[in-house]
C-alpha cells in the first residue's frame, strides 16, 4: 500500500478574472511508503502547497489523480489517517488551544476521554501547556504553530503532512518539531513535509522531492543525493538552475 | 451529528465571544432603557409606543448580530484561510456548512432569547407604571413577534451563507446582505405599488412590473415577519397566517443553506 500516491497532476490558476492562466503543477508524480519521511523541496511558488492542498482536497487537480492509503484523496473518511499542518496556520481567535483540540479530536471519532489524554500529552510536547485555556488571539506565531501542530497530531494520524512547519519558530521550537518528527517516524508514521530549511531537511528526511515551476524535477533517497561531501544545497541550486529557475527573490 | 455538533459549538463559542456581541446588547439595553424613559415623557398611547421600541430594539439588535457577527463566523473562514484546519478534518463541505449554521443559528436564540427578556421586562416595568395606558395589551402577541423577528434573522443568516459561498470576501458578503435586507424589507410594498399604479396616480411599464415580481419571488420577503404593529396593538393574527410564515421561513432557510451548500461542494480554496 502507497501512503502517498500522486500520479501525474496537473493544476492551472487564474490569478484574477480575464488574467492568463498559470501553471502550478505539471504532471506531477510521486509516492511515499510507510514510515518514510519525505521532504518536499523548491523555491517559493514552486507549487509545494498547491500539491499539499490538492493532497488534503482543498483545491482539485485539472489532471491526475492523487490518493492517500489507496483512498482517493476526495474522500472524506481518508481524512481520519491525515494530519495537516498549513502554511502559517490561522485558527479561531477566540477559542483556547483546549478547545482547538478538542475539535480536532471531536471530529475524527474520539471519545472524551481520549481526547484529554491526547491533548494533555501534545500540549506537553509542544510546550503550550502553561497556555491551554489562553484564547488564541492572546499567542505568538510560534505559539499557533505549535498550536497547529498539536492540532495536525491529535488524533494519532498514519500521515502526518506538514507544510512549513518550522516556519516562524525560533531554535527551541525548530528542535521541538525535530523531535516530533523523529517520535513519529521511530512510531512507524508517514511523514511529507515542505520545508525551506535545508538543514533540517537533510536531518529528518529518508528521500527528497524537488519541485520547480511546478514539475519535479529531482526525487531520490536522501544517501544517494548525499554522496562524499555534496551539501543539499549545491543539489538543490543546481537542480533549481539546470531546471530553469523559477525563484522568487 | 458527530461531526455537525464539534463545528456548531466552535461557531458558537466563537461568536459568543466577539466583543461586537457585547457592544450589541449594550445598544439594545440603552435603547430599552430609553424606551422606559421615551415612554415616561410622550403620555399618550404609551402602551403601543412602548411594545413598538421594545421590539424594534430587539430587531434591530439581530440584525447587527447577523451583519456583524454572524456574517464574519462564515466569511472570516474564507478571508483568513481558517476553513484549512476545519475542511482538512473528515468532514465534507455540506456538514460544514450546516454545522457551521446550526452554530449560527444557536447564537441568534440564545441571544434574541436574553434580548427578549429585557425587552418584555421594559415593558413590564412601563406597563407597572402606566397601568391606564394598556387597555389592549397581548403577551402572546409580543411573544409571537420576537419569535417570528428571531425566525428572519434565522433566514438572514441563511442568506449570508449562501452570498459567503459565492463571494471571497467579507465586504461583499456583509454588502449583499445588507441589499437583499432593504430588498426583503420593502418588496411587498413596491410590488403592491408597481402592479396597482392608479391607486397612487402614477404609470408604471410593464417591464418594470415584470422585474418587481421576479424579485418578489428571488429574494425573502422579509416584511411578512415584521408584526409590531400587530403586537403593539394587540391585534389577532390568523393560525394560517402564521404557519404559512413559520413554513416559509424555514423553506426558504433550506433552499439558501442548500444553494450554499451546492456552491461550496465545488469551490477550492487555494
Amino acid at each position: 500500500m502507497h501512503m502517498i500516491k500522486i500520479e501525474g497532476i496537473s493544476k492551472e490558476f487564474k490569478e484574477n478574472i480575464g488574467a492568463k492562466k498559470i501553471k502550478a503543477l505539471d504532471d506531477l508524480t510521486l509516492e511515499v511508503q510507510k514510515g518514510e519521511v519525505f521532504g518536499f523541496l523548491g523555491p517559493n511558488g514552486a507549487g509545494k502547497s498547491t500539491a499539499i492542498k490538492i493532497l488534503v482536497n482543498l483545491i482539485r487537480p485539472d489532471k491526475g489523480k492523487a490518493s492517500i492509503m489507496d483512498r482517493d484523496v476526495g474522500d472524506t473518511g481518508v481524512r481520519k489517517h491525515i494530519g495537516y499542518l498549513p502554511e502559517n496556520p490561522y485558527f479561531y481567535d477566540y477559542l483556547t488551544a483546549e478547545e482547538l483540540l478538542w475539535f480536532g479530536g471531536k471530529t475524527t471519532g474520539l471519545s472524551s476521554t481520549a481526547i484529554q489524554k491526547s491533548t494533555d500529552e501534545l500540549l506537553r510536547k509542544v510546550n503550550l501547556l502553561g497556555a491551554r485555556k489562553r484564547q488564541l488571539r492572546s499567542y505568538s506565531k510560534g505559539m499557533v504553530q505549535r498550536a497547529g501542530l498539536a492540532l495536525s497530531l491529535i488524533h494519532d494520524p498514519d500521515v502526518a503532512i506538514l507544510d512549513e512547519p518550522m516556519s516562524g519558530l525560533d531554535p527551541l521550537g525548530r528542535k521541538m518539531v525535530g523531535d516530533i518528527i523523529l517520535e513519529l517516524k521511530s512510531r512507524g508514521k508517514t511523514i511529507f513535509f515542505s520545508s525551506h530549511i535545508l538543514t533540517d531537511i537533510e536531518r529528518f528526511c529518508d528521500r527528497v522531492g524537488i519541485i520547480v515551476a511546478g514539475r519535479l524535477i529531482l526525487v531520490d533517497r536522501l544517501d544517494n543525493i548525499l554522496i562524499g561531501n555534496t551539501r543539499l544545497e549545491d543539489v538543490f541550486l543546481g537542480a533549481v538552475e539546470k531546471a530553469g529557475g523559477g525563484m522568487e527573490i | 451529528m458527530t461531526t455537525l455538533w464539534p463545528i456548531a459549538l466552535i461557531t458558537f463559542k466563537e461568536g459568543v465571544r466577539n466583543r461586537a456581541l457585547y457592544g450589541i446588547t449594550l445598544l439594545a439595553l440603552l435603547l430599552l432603557v430609553a424606551n422606559f424613559l421615551i415612554s415616561g415623557m410622550i403620555m399618550q398611547e404609551v402602551g403601543k409606543v412602548a411594545v413598538d421600541i421594545a421590539l424594534s430594539a430587539v430587531s434591530l439588535s439581530g440584525l447587527l448580530l447577523v451583519l456583524f457577527v454572524g456574517i464574519n463566523l462564515m466569511a472570516k473562514d474564507l478571508d483568513r484561510k481558517t476553513i484549512y484546519m476545519v475542511l482538512s478534518r473528515p468532514i465534507s463541505r455540506s456538514q460544514y456548512i450546516v454545522g457551521k449554521f446550526l452554530g449560527m443559528v444557536l447564537l441568534i436564540i440564545i441571544t434574541m432569547f436574553f434580548l427578549s427578556m429585557f425587552a418584555m421586562l421594559s415593558i413590564q416595568l412601563i406597563k407597572m407604571t402606566h397601568p391606564d395606558y394598556f387597555p389592549r395589551f397581548s403577551w402572546p402577541m409580543i411573544l409571537l413577534a420576537l419569535s417570528f423577528s428571531t425566525l428572519s434573522l434565522i433566514l438572514l443568516s441563511a442568506l449570508t451563507f449562501l452570498f459567503a459561498s459565492l463571494t471571497s470576501t467579507s465586504f461583499i458578503t456583509l454588502v449583499l446582505t445588507v441589499i437583499a435586507y432593504i430588498i426583503g424589507q420593502s418588496l411587498s410594498d413596491v410590488k403592491a405599488l408597481v402592479e396597482t399604479p392608479q391607486t397612487v396616480g402614477i404609470q408604471v411599464s410593464s417591464v418594470t412590473v415584470k422585474v418587481v415580481q421576479i424579485a418578489y419571488y428571488l429574494f425573502p420577503n422579509l416584511s411578512i415577519f415584521d408584526i409590531k404593529m400587530q403586537a403593539a396593538h394587540a391585534l389577532p393574527l390568523s393560525l394560517s397566517y402564521i404557519f404559512w410564515t413559520v413554513l416559509y421561513g424555514l423553506v426558504y432557510t433550506s433552499l439558501a443553506l442548500t444553494g450554499a451548500a451546492v456552491i461550496f461542494r465545488r469551490r477550492e480554496f487555494p
